[in-house]
């Protein structure tokens, strides 16, 4: 987004785009769309996530919304039953959950491509069935409420008014985050990785550990994400994070552009508005849509829909500058 | 310790049941150009991803700079200055030109996830220095002007050129080149031989694995010749000609007339 246009109106965009995202949670603008607003958020920091090990290393994980639930869990879990306070239940949880990835990452990125989809597919679903079956803990399939809200000293995000800036806040600082390792020596190394292991560790990229890192990098946002879901919502279940959550997630990286960190937003704000909005009476059939979804993007488009309409716009753009 | 930057010692690689390389014993002096040649199928490339440590050996030693280097992984080579290109170029087709030799670098900075993700003051130290030396490398090979274009984007010639780059950028002090004179024209070989002169005169080694014999014949001070896994011959460019086993195996075939 910063990167494209390099000129002073980029400067103006940026200031309108944030003009515009901190009016929209006001009821006579967009209020009405915050909870929705909400989810798209939390989606882009999972998704942003899965951008960085899918799109720029290359590395499949189809187990990310079991990320998502154990940051979920952890904090709920902490904050709820032992009374910790939130914002160190949801460090401790991030921290866990990254040390976790990191832990799983060293056994199974031996492993590569189909084989490496199928051990991440796996593993989130024997995660999401502990969530069900660690019932004394987790409250099983029905989950558990009576999550407290975050607040700071004497401000408590206790409206979606207020836990909408909370979650963007976040989301774009892990957008930042994750653009400026991608234009740093790290990214290189990742994007290294993606485009040739040999020639990777050939110039000195520890391949392994690299992958290692990332996943669990990908893992922190993941948890950080659903930390914020439970605070949110003040209730959490499996049902959220089960497999077809995983797939969704997938479909967000891939509309958005997997390679693309800002495309995060519109992945996940383009399924959101499906399931949410369009897709409400179609029940179960959802999933046929994101599975077409995914096709088509993958067959038409394969850099994503975001980076294919960035592209057709920065076309028009040089073609009508020259007729003038 | 000793004037040899790279020595074998009964190194031997096995593949299944199948001998690759047989006991070979070899010594590449400092400073020089030495070649490694043979018909297809002798173990050249087997030799060259022992070196640089692709695969692990059956049996023997590799010493780099005297020191045992059997059983490090091949980024740790790449960082204590073992660089190698590939047979085909192998760029990274996801950045361009310049950040392809900029990734070159990795070896030679540090600064990692937390400084990058809050640009700390450490990150952009060394990122003007990683792209002032990237932009030198691309210089040097002739590349400066393409900086800014898809690395594959370029023809053949100029991809294999941006790979020896990028192998430089890791500032090496020994440089393996498989075949770096394959798919050239007779221009771009004449170029690339004088590349390789410049490479050594900046105190680099370099040892490649060639097919193309004058190439060969005209740039290498030490030439190893192996066929089937074995050594059966090494010298420079007038005793590899006579030698009657050499011409037997290898050159009575490929190098007529």
């Amino acid at each position: 987004m910063f990167g494209f246009v390099k000129n002073k109106w980029i400067y103006f965009l940026v200031g309108a785009l944030l003009a515009v995202m901190v009016l929209i949670p006001f009821d006579w603008f967009m209020g009405k769309y915050n909870t929705l607003l909400i989810f798209i958020g939390l989606n882009t920091m999972v998704t942003v996530g899965l951008c960085l090990l899918m799109g720029y290393t290359g590395q499949v994980s189809l187990g990310q919304a079991a990320y998502y639930g154990i940051g979920a869990y952890i904090s709920a879990i902490l904050s709820k039953t032992y009374g910790v306070n939130p914002w160190l239940a949801m460090l401790i949880a991030a921290i866990v959950t990254g040390a976790f990835a990191y832990g799983i990452g060293y056994l199974i990125f031996r492993l590569k491509g189909n084989y490496l989809a199928m051990a991440t597919l796996g593993l989130g679903l024997i995660i999401w069935i502990l969530f069900r079956q660690l019932s004394e803990i987790t409250g099983g399939p029905d989950g558990m409420g009576g999550i407290p809200y975050l607040s700071i000293g004497g401000f408590g995000f206790y409206t979606t008014f207020k836990r909408y800036y909370l979650v963007w806040f976040f989301c774009l600082a892990l957008l930042l985050i994750s653009q400026n390792i991608v234009r740093s020596r790290t990214g290189r190394a990742l994007r290294a990785i993606h485009g040739s292991e040999d020639a990777a560790e050939s110039i000195g990229i520890n391949v392994a550990q690299f992958k290692v890192k990332i996943f669990a990098l990908s893992a922190v946002f993941a948890s950080i994400a659903g930390s914020l879901f439970v605070h949110h919502l003040r209730f959490v279940s499996p049902q959220p994070f089960g497999f077809l959550a995983s797939v969704k997630l997938v479909v967000m990286a891939v509309i958005g552009g997997l390679a693309s960190i800002w495309g995060a937003i519109f992945g996940a704000a383009t399924t959101n508005i499906l399931s949410d909005e369009l897709l409400l009476g179609f029940g179960e059939l959802d999933t046929i849509v994101y599975g077409l979804i995914l096709m088509l993007v993958m067959i038409f488009m394969p850099q994503g829909l975001f980076v294919k309409l960035k592209e057709i716009i920065v076309q028009w753009r040089s073609k009508t500058t020259q007729k003038v | 310790m000793s004037e040899y930057i790279l020595q074998t010692k009964g190194l031997s690689k096995i593949f299944g049941g199948l001998v690759a390389l047989d006991k070979i014993d070899m010594e590449i002096e400092k400073g020089r150009i030495s070649a490694i040649i043979g018909p297809n199928g002798a173990g050249k490339t087997t030799l060259f991803n022992l070196i640089a440590g692709v695969y692990s050996a059956t049996s023997g030693e590799i010493l780099f700079q005297g020191m045992r280097v059997n059983s490090m992984p091949a980024h740790r080579r790449a960082s204590i200055g073992v660089a190698r290109t590939f047979q085909h170029a192998l760029l990274f087709g996801n950045m361009t030109v310049l950040e392809n030799v900029m990734t070159g670098q990795h070896p030679r900075s540090q600064y990692g996830f937390l400084e990058a993700a809050f640009r700390l003051p450490k990150s952009y130290r060394e990122e003007r220095k990683i792209s002032l030396e990237a932009i030198k490398y691309l210089n040097l090979v002739g590349l400066g002007m393409d900086k800014d274009k898809e690395a594959l984007s370029l023809p053949l010639g100029r991809q294999k050129l941006l790979a020896i780059a990028r192998a430089l950028a890791t500032e090496p002090k020994l440089l393996l080149l498989d075949e770096p004179g394959a798919g050239l024209t007779t221009l771009e070989k004449r170029a690339l031989s004088d590349l390789i002169r410049r490479i050594i005169d900046m105190g680099i080694t370099v040892l490649l694995v060639e097919h193309d014999m004058p190439l060969v014949m005209g740039l290498a001070e030490k030439i190893i010749v192996l066929d089937s896994g074995q050594k059966i011959a090494e010298g420079d460019a007038n005793q590899i000609q006579k030698d009657e086993r050499v011409i037997a195996v290898y050159l009575g075939e490929e190098v007529e007339g």
